[in-house]
């Protein structure tokens, strides 16, 4: 980060922009109408500001096939030069005015298909007027598929932002011990990434235990809890993440237990990250915990990093959706193995891993706890 | 209209508890909730919207990055013939250990950013909502919007926002209670933080400190990206500006604070679900000068005047007439903000007084006991930068309760809290 709002770089701005644009033309798109914080980034390039939790659909963003965008914001602080001040259009509160800028881009491009990255009861009645003769559809597929895959200047963006999440995790795992309060060390892992800059969380459930024991799901670590820190940052709009388990204190007695659930969890990552070779199906990572031995979490397995959600999805419960995506190269996971032991807890480990021509490379170089 | 005096001396038959009892909140809820589906004719919700679901089903969990957060969204049915929320999500175990759902209520997440989450969905409600009822839902995701035909009756169907914003404008005395520790929590950390405020420290400094400070204090999340926006003495040294006016918020950087540099702040907090909003205007490094002195009376006279009316039956149109009666007719607020919002399980919800939505807007709403109001005026002084505060306010049938509570140093001229208008 540095001491002033710019917008993305020139090349990564272009090089999304470019996939977007190809995306459109295959779905036969005239038009993008963007809410999600992840789609308007991608396609405009300028950083805004981070709330948290999921947001409600609203037009942030238009784009035309011709490659032309319309901006919603009331400054131009952080706002790309091929975005003039004449497509910027303010915050507003009435949605009525939201329709009448839409209108107008409208009755500019004529747009015959225009898509919606997600959609509000409101804006499903009120889209239609604002475009009166287009069919208005779900845009959401063709972003995926454009996002899915990253551009090299993506990749480097991505390994600044595991980067500073390595950092931080390395921060809050420097305070564990029996007795620490898991809001204590959230808040740590807090402070040491915006000590580097970035002041915005991918999730701000850092840390949890997964012990068998009573009253596991407090604040207070004991001695022998098996903590789980999930570390994620989002830095220049992409998401860095990774995930360790460490033992607090010693293992009251379970050391062997502990010590073989970690082989176990070896053992499994062997598997998963030999499942990801490029065109593989994402089936073959749910595929590659059968072959472990081990059982399928309801986390996801594998989720796409980027700017936002990004495919491929991986899990459990939506095995159709895992067996059709591919893995292909360029796609970023965020790749996570958990083992279970019902008596002591569990161990989760997860990595992110850039699909190479020629086989995964792993991003995340956090140490992994050993006795 | 009620004077200071009686407004000191009234009784408010809003009594905020100290500790919100959740279960209370969640009875009180789900009665105002259900009043409001009845009202409307709607006879089952889906709900995608964060403060939406937590207002039905009583969950809280703390949000993350929108793009994660889309992934792992949790989602609650509403139905009329069930005292019992349906929520579909996997929460972390201690917020559902507090939560007033039985295993019949509480599901596995469903996953409707895909057409296979979508289309179990659609059997999930086809068990739980009968065929003919008159569904609402509050977002649909790109797969939803594919199967419309197999969810909707209907398309587009009903918004169940407006159910929702019905039932959520009138807070009972336990959500104000949850706002007004979410406040604390905030102004706690702030209190560090403007101690901590000094030159050569940076915005990402300030914001370090904040974060970490909520944690430990217990907040749930943190709910925005910190502002300390250095304001200034001319307008034209601020990025260009649709509307020619102030811009704010302008995002946080590395950036050095130097002495006599003027913050704009603004931070907020979830806790419990709920958010609060703190705002001030701080200096670094140095004493307000008398000039600056003068802006903050010249806010404090925009802000007192509309919150001295702020009661039960007033209108948000005779707030925005207070406030400019004071500035020579002139609207002394961000023209793309507004005078005051409220704010609840959402960092800014309805109303929205003093905006585009129009002067026929603020003369419609009439405010009620129990609702709440963010007043946020500003004094721009051209060549001299400006000055902005924010207070919480909550509604009474005889004035308002400042929720608010903490001091405008190094404006105002002492150190003491002032808490206007309280009771």
């Amino acid at each position: 980060m540095a001491t002033e709002v710019l917008p993305d770089e020139r090349a990564l701005r272009f090089g999304r922009r470019e996939r977007a644009l190809a995306a459109m033309q295959e779905h036969d798109l005239d038009a993008l109408v963007l809410g999600r914080p992840a789609n308007v980034r991608y396609v405009a390039g300028v950083p805004l500001l981070w709330n948290a939790g999921a947001r409600p659909f609203g037009p942030g963003c238009v784009l035309l096939r011709s490659g032309e965008i319309y901006l919603l914001t009331t400054w131009d602080e952080g706002v790309p030069e091929e975005i003039p001040h004449d497509h910027l259009y303010g915050i507003t509160w009435n949605p009525m005015n939201l329709v009448t800028v839409l209108q107008q881009i409208g009755a500019e491009y004529q747009p015959r298909r225009v898509g919606t990255d997600a959609l509000s009861p409101l804006f499903a009645k009120l889209l239609p007027t604002a475009f009166a003769n287009a069919e208005i559809v779900d845009g959401e597929p063709a972003l995926r598929q454009a996002r899915m895959v990253k551009t090299d200047d993506e990749v480097a963006a991505i390994r600044v932002a595991i980067d500073v999440a390595e950092a931080g995790l390395a921060v809050a795992v420097g305070a564990l011990r029996p007795g620490a309060s898991r809001r204590d060390l959230a808040g740590l892992f807090m402070e040491a990434i915006a000590a580097l800059g970035v002041t915005t969380p991918a999730t701000q459930n850092v840390v949890r235990m997964t012990s068998r024991r009573p009253g596991a799901g407090g604040d207070r670590i004991e001695a022998a809890d098996l903590v789980t820190f999930d570390a994620g940052v989002v830095a220049g709009g992409y998401t860095g993440e990774v995930s360790r388990t460490y033992l607090a204190g010693d293992a009251n007695g379970h050391a062997a237990r502990v010590q073989n659930l970690y082989q176990r969890w070896d053992g499994l990552w062997a598997r998963l990250l030999d499942a990801c070779q490029p065109g593989a199906s994402g089936a073959a990572l749910l595929a590659a915990y059968e072959a472990a031995g081990e059982e399928l979490p309801a986390e996801p397995v594998a989720r796409g990093l980027g700017l936002g959600l990004d495919e491929p999805v991986v899990l459990r419960d939506l095995p159709a959706t895992a067996a059709a995506q591919r893995l292909d190269p360029g796609t970023v996971l965020y790749l996570t193995g958990r083992v279970a032991d019902p008596e002591v807890g569990e161990v989760i480990g997860s990595e992110a891993v850039l699909i190479t021509p020629t086989g995964p490379e792993v991003l995340t170089s956090s140490p992994f706890w050993h006795l | 209209m009620p004077t200071a005096a009686r407004r000191e001396s009234g009784r408010t038959i809003i009594d905020i508890p100290k500790q919100p009892n959740l279960s209370r909140l969640c009875d009180e809820r789900s009665g105002r909730l259900r009043a409001a589906m009845a009202g409307s004719g709607v006879d089952a919700l889906v709900l995608l919207v964060n403060g939406n679901v937590s207002y039905a089903t009583g969950a809280s969990w703390p949000l993350s990055d929108a793009g994660r957060a889309n992934i792992e969204r949790p989602v609650a049915v509403v139905t009329a013939g069930d005292p019992m929320p349906h929520l579909f999500a996997r929460l972390p175990e201690e917020m559902v250990a507090e939560l007033p759902l039985g295993a019949e209520h509480l599901h596995e997440p469903v996953y409707l950013e895909f057409d296979e989450g979508v289309e179990k969905f659609v059997k999930i409600l086809a068990d739980l909502v009968p065929a003919n009822a008159t569904l609402a839902v509050d977002d649909l995701t790109g797969a939803m919007h594919r199967s419309r035909r197999e969810l909707f009756r209907e398309w587009p169907p009903r918004a169940a926002s407006d159910v929702l914003g019905a039932a959520r404008l009138i807070k009972t005395p336990d959500e104000l209670a949850t706002i007004r520790h979410a406040l604390w929590i905030n102004e706690q950390a702030m209190a560090e933080v403007q101690a901590a405020l000094a030159p050569g420290v940076r915005q990402t400094d300030l914001t370090g400190l904040f974060v970490r400070r909520v944690f430990e204090l217990g907040a749930l999340a943190n709910g925005l990206d910190p502002i300390w926006q250095v304001m200034p003495d001319r307008r034209g040294d601020l990025p260009w500006t649709v509307h020619g006016d102030i811009p704010c918020p302008l995002l946080t950087t590395e950036r050095e604070l130097a002495s006599g540099d003027v913050l704009w702040v603004d931070t907020g907090i979830l806790y419990g679900g709920y958010h609060s909003d703190f705002g001030r205007t701080w200096i670094v490094g140095q004493e307000a000068s008398p000039r600056q002195q003068e802006q903050y009376h010249r806010w404090r006279e925009i802000s007192d005047a509309a919150t001295n009316i702020l009661r039960a039956g007033v209108t948000g149109a005779d707030l925005t007439a207070a406030a400019m009666a004071v500035c020579d007719g002139r609207r002394s607020w961000m023209p793309h903000f507004y005078l005051g919002h409220s704010l609840g399980l959402d960092a800014a919800e309805m109303p929205f007084i003093g905006t585009d939505l129009g002067d026929e807007f603020d003369a419609q709403f009439v405010f009620k006991e129990g609702m709440v109001l963010v007043i946020e005026p500003i004094v721009w002084d051209e060549g001299y930068s400006g000055y902005r505060s924010e207070n919480v306010f909550a509604v009474t049938d005889d004035g308002c309760i400042n929720l608010s509570d903490y001091p405008y140093d190094p404006y105002g001229g002492s150190a003491v809290t002032e808490k206007s208008h309280g009771h």
